[in-house]
């Protein structure tokens, strides 16, 4: 099996077979074979062969159909571990032809068509569920047609072979009691809860930052955040310990809620992992950083 | 600058949307390629079927559209049960029965029209149109012309239409693609288009066509059926067993051919093509019958024939000797004709006494057999006394003046030979007429006819002759048959219609056995109806010596060398297509070299040949793969120069951005020169730079490095081409491969230098 990035369809790993309309048509041959025979009508012969030559040449076309492909692992939306990966494949034509109804999928039962047009980007979106998080090796992907006439079915199987990166599910922190120790003179804040958070008032200066309701923060970010802009040297690490007696992995999950909604609202923030400390900044790749930093969390890898 | 991998070369993106398995399996299916497929498989049936099942499978199929189209004529399952089993009822009420070739092909037809009802998942339209194929193999049965045989493709097509309809995702979205600059464009892939559809089914066909030809020749083929079918119905054709007035003159307005016949060595003079079918001993006094002995048996081996012919050992030196072939029409009856008189005879024929040969079964097809005759041969020289009496008996009331006369004929001429001589002068001197039309006979219609009206036909002369020859006691008879042929001068073969129908007669004399006299040829030619004597100047022979020219082509009329050639073709349809059996396989074999293979062998060779050309297909593909390869390794060169000088292919530029690009940078160049961008970043961040490094700034501004301007155009013109090649429609020839493979090579990209 092939296992790349840009797959090229090889003949070699391709199979081929009747569909259950082909067997049928098979058993119709045999029948006008008979019918022919026994009236020794040789217009009767002449059209039973050309029937028959019709599905021999048949097994070329379907087979050429998948010939000349080139299967392009594309983007992946959504990465988080729980979420349906779509994985976009893009198809091009190498071979000057169209191939039509071509199907893509992980499994027989799930395959999704469509047509691949000569000297466009033809893209397939397929799903699929992430069952762990960290580096997810994709399962074999099938390619498969009977286009034209439905009487034999060609398909092969291959991998695309960089895995995908599935950060932790995102689970939003419970409100809970502020964690401890802090380093107040870099003007770091942690992140902590309060019970009466749920009381939303509006943010006065001199309100610990600790007792800041994130969400309601992301909601309402307009107004909040010019009030904090004067704050903006406090900045936020997301500590590991923040969450002591909890699971590794819906702490993952909490750290990894925290790093999206703080991304979300531009702010700076910080990682502190076990082993992995990641510096204060913003920004897209920062983001990815730290998720990466939170999927691969005691992985070998 | 980012870099942008080698590969990509950037595409517009074809936006149609995917559809899942689900969807597909279950999307609606677009009945109308399906319901056209069926119509035009049931079309030719519709020529044989009764009229109100085509009537009926029109009214439903129209209806099962509309009820699709739209919705509010849906169709209860309760009521196409009901009319399932209406239908069924009425053709067994209709034909008595559900076997039988009619009433068998009415059912089903029947039923196939009915089936459009039910289409409602993929299944169903593959069960329904792979049907189809074996439905048109019953149109065969009725009708073996090549019209039939060249129509068949259009359902064939038709049905492969029907298939690919509910594999192509075409219909479901025309799809809309978006190029990467963002302009949109509308490209509709699979062309439902009827010319497109067309063209691939053509496609598919032409393939098939050689590989049917291939298996056609060369599958083997059973001697005989597997099993009996039912025989055709339908009624007997051409000459019948019983000859009353009018029965022969009726045939003559059928130009319909009777039979071919090809000659191997000699061929027979026109008084000699005289085609003996069967001999009618008895006469009712109005119509002549053959009388079966109760336990006739006819001779059949070869060794019997020749005993009873006394034939001496090598006849075939005689001058009355011919040997021929003919291919008979179907008939539905058992008699086989041969030339005046048969000494051979096929295998699974039956000589009779009366020298009329029939076979075990109707021929209910086209029967080719070979023959042998000897038109002198004396047949039985001496008669038992019962075969007399059967040949001379006369019924003895009715006719009474033909029976006075013949007696007082018989005191003018008492030798046997000199009656029959009389007679024939009679008919010859006096007025006696030759027409299509005779006037009605009355009830003694022998004397009605010799003494009276003195005007007939054939058979009219024939049955009076016969009869005053036994009033006179000689013994005498009569055949029927066909009398003439037409030479095809395209060809070799000769023509015999059932427009040359014929009666003649035959008397026994003493040690001559039976001879044949044609009462008929004794009339005066200017006694024969004009129009009559134009169609008898083809048949040779028959009215005095017209002398037997070949027909001249050049003195035909074209409509007449139109009908010959449509002729030969039909000979050759049915020669070497409707029956090519174990027989001309043979033949076949033989001609190519091959009749020693075993059949075994034959079917190894076959099966090598389908694959050897199913290879070629094969070859003829994949060959286009190779086409765009080429283009993009030189293309891919091409880039790695470009990077080595420090240009990135940018990701959202094409091929054709960079031609402008690189067309604009001079003048870019230039225009920031004077505008002295280059100082006011010096003057920015503080630095005093040299002149290349205000080159540098300047480049980056524009985007693209100085190179020189040879080189400049070079590159462009290598650009243009590619986009050039990439574009066009036509497939790329080695000799652009190569141009362009060269020129990428050639390319040397140097950088400007400072002024």
């Amino acid at each position: 099996m092939i296992v790349a990035d840009v797959v090229e369809l090889q003949q070699k790993s391709t199979y081929i077979l009747p569909t259950k309309a082909g067997f049928f048509l098979v058993g119709i041959i045999v029948l006008m074979m008979t019918a022919a025979t026994n009236y020794q009508n040789n217009l009767a012969f002449l059209l039973t062969f050309l029937i028959l030559s019709i599905g021999l040449v048949s097994i070329l076309f379907t087979f050429k159909n998948l010939q000349g492909l080139i299967f392009k692992f594309g983007a992946v939306g959504s990465v988080f571990l729980g979420e349906t990966l779509r994985i976009k494949i893009h198809l091009t034509s190498q071979n000057k032809q169209n191939h039509y109804t071509i199907g893509t999928g992980f499994s027989k039962k799930a395959n999704y068509y469509i047509d691949v047009v000569e000297g466009l980007d033809n893209q397939v979106i397929i799903p699929i569920k992430s069952n762990k998080r960290g580096w997810f090796e994709l399962p074999r992907i099938m390619a498969t047609s009977s286009f034209p006439f439905g009487l034999l079915r060609v398909w092969t199987w291959f991998r695309f072979a960089s895995p995908i990166l599935v950060y932790p599910k995102p689970i939003e922190p419970p409100v809970g009691e502020a964690a401890h120790g802090e380093d107040e003179q870099e003007g770091a804040t942690k992140f902590s809860g309060n019970d009466d958070l749920y009381g939303l008032k509006t943010y006065q200066a001199g309100d610990p930052v600790s007792r800041i309701d994130w969400k309601a923060l992301a909601r309402e970010r307009g107004l909040f955040s010019k009030e904090f802009v004067a704050y903006q040297s406090q900045d936020l690490v997301f500590d590991w310990d923040d969450f002591p007696a909890t699971e590794k992995e819906l702490r993952l999950g909490y750290l990894c809620y925290l790093v999206l909604e703080a991304s979300k609202a531009n702010y700076d923030y910080s990682l502190k992992l076990p082993e992995i400390k990641i510096a204060k900044n913003s920004g897209d790749t920062h983001k990815h950083r730290c998720l990466k930093a939170l999927a691969l969390y005691g992985e070998e890898k | 600058m980012s870099r942008v991998s080698i590969t990509s070369i950037p595409l517009d993106i074809n936006a149609a949307k995917q559809i899942s398995l689900e969807s597909y399996n279950h999307r609606q299916i677009d009945l109308l390629p399906i319901l056209i497929a069926q119509q035009l498989v049931l079309f030719p049936l519709y020529f044989f079927i009764p009229i109100w099942i085509t009537l009926f499978n029109l009214t439903i199929a129209v209806l099962i559209y509309l009820s699709k189209v739209k919705k509010r004529f849906a169709i209860h399952s309760f009521i196409k049960n009901a009319v399932t089993l209406l239908a069924t009822a009425g053709v067994l009420y209709f034909f008595q029965k559900l076997t039988g070739r009619d009433a068998g092909v009415a059912l089903i037809a029947t039923m196939y029209g009915l089936k459009i009802m039910e289409i409602k998942s993929h299944r169903d339209v593959y069960i329904l149109m792979l049907l189809g194929f074996f439905i048109l193999t019953a149109g065969f049965l009725f009708n073996q012309s090549p019209w039939i045989a060249l129509y068949q493709f259009i359902p064939v097509a038709a049905i492969l239409n029907g298939l690919i309809s509910i594999h192509s995702l075409s219909g479901f979205d025309a799809s809309k693609t978006i190029s990467a600059s963002g302009s949109s464009k509308i490209k509709n892939i699979f062309q439902s288009s009827l010319k497109s559809t067309i063209k691939q089914l053509v496609k598919y066909l032409l393939l098939a066509i050689p590989l049917m030809m291939v298996l056609f020749v060369f599958f083997p083929r059973l001697a005989g059926p597997i099993w009996k079918m039912p025989g055709g119905e339908g009624g007997s054709t051409g000459i019948s067993d019983t000859m009353s007035p009018g029965a022969i003159s009726n045939l003559q307005l059928f130009d319909k051919v009777a039979f071919r016949v090809k000659f191997k060595d000699k061929t027979p003079s026109g008084s000699q093509m005289y085609w003996r079918t069967l001999v009618l001993d008895h006469f009712d006094g109005f119509t002549w019958t053959r009388e079966t002995e109760k336990n006739e048996r006819g001779i059949q081996t070869f060794t019997e024939l020749n005993k009873a012919q006394q034939l001496k050992e090598d006849y075939s030196a005689l001058a009355s000797f011919y040997q021929y072939d003919i291919s008979l029409e179907k008939t539905n009856q058992r008699w086989l004709t041969f030339l005046d008189r048969p000494i051979d005879i096929p295998k699974r024929a039956v000589l009779y006494a009366d020298y009329s040969v029939q076979t075990e079964h109707r021929l209910v097809d086209r029967t080719r057999y070979s023959a042998e005759s000897l038109s002198q041969l004396v047949i039985n020289p001496s008669l038992t006394e019962q075969e007399k009496q059967k040949y001379i008996y006369i019924p003895n009331d009715g006719n009474p003046r033909s029976l006075a006369w013949a007696k007082q004929q018989r005191q003018l001429y008492p030798t046997d030979r000199d009656f029959i001589l009389g007679l024939l002068s009679k008919i010859n001197q006096q007025e006696y007429f030759y027409t299509l039309l005779p006037p009605l006979m009355e009830e003694d219609t022998i004397d009605s006819f010799w003494f009276e009206h003195q005007k007939g036909f054939c058979e009219h002369y024939a049955g009076a002759f016969v009869f005053l020859a036994r009033a006179a006691g000689i013994p005498a008879r009569v055949v029927i048959g066909y009398q003439g042929a037409e030479k095809n001068p395209l060809s070799d073969y000769w023509i015999v219609r059932y427009a040359n129908a014929h009666a003649w007669t035959e008397v026994w004399l003493v040690n001559e056995g039976w001879v044949r006299v044609d009462p008929t040829s004794a009339i005066a030619p200017h006694r024969i109806e004009e129009q009559l004597q134009q169609e008898y100047s083809q048949r040779e022979g028959l009215f005095g010596d017209f002398g037997f020219e070949a027909v001249d082509l050049d003195d035909i009329s074209l409509m007449k060398q139109f009908e010959y050639w449509m002729d030969q073709a039909n000979s050759g349809w049915n020669d070497w297509i409707l029956d090519y059996n174990q027989n001309t396989q043979r033949r076949v074999f033989e001609g190519l070299g091959l009749e020693k293979l075993t059949g075994q062998q034959i079917g190894i060779l076959m099966v090598a040949i389908l694959a050897v050309f199913m290879t070629f297909i094969s070859f003829k593909w994949v060959k286009n793969k190779q086409t765009l390869d080429p283009i993009q390794n030189s293309f891919q060169r091409l880039q790695s120069k470009l990077l080595a000088f420090g240009i990135d292919l940018p990701v959202n530029k094409g091929v054709n951005e960079l031609i402008q690009d690189l067309q604009r940078s001079d003048l870019q160049r230039s225009d920031l020169q004077k505008s002295d961008v280059q100082g006011s970043v010096r003057k920015g961040s503080g630095r005093k730079d040299s002149a290349s490094q205000d080159m540098h700034i300047i480049n980056s501004a524009v985007g693209i490095p100085a190179m020189e301007q040879t080189s400049q155009a070079q590159l462009i013109r290598i650009l243009q081409y590619y986009s050039y090649l990439r574009y066009q429609r036509a497939e790329i020839t080695q000799k652009q491969q190569n141009h362009f493979h060269d020129q990428v090579k050639r390319l040397k990209i140097r950088p400007r230098k400072m002024k």
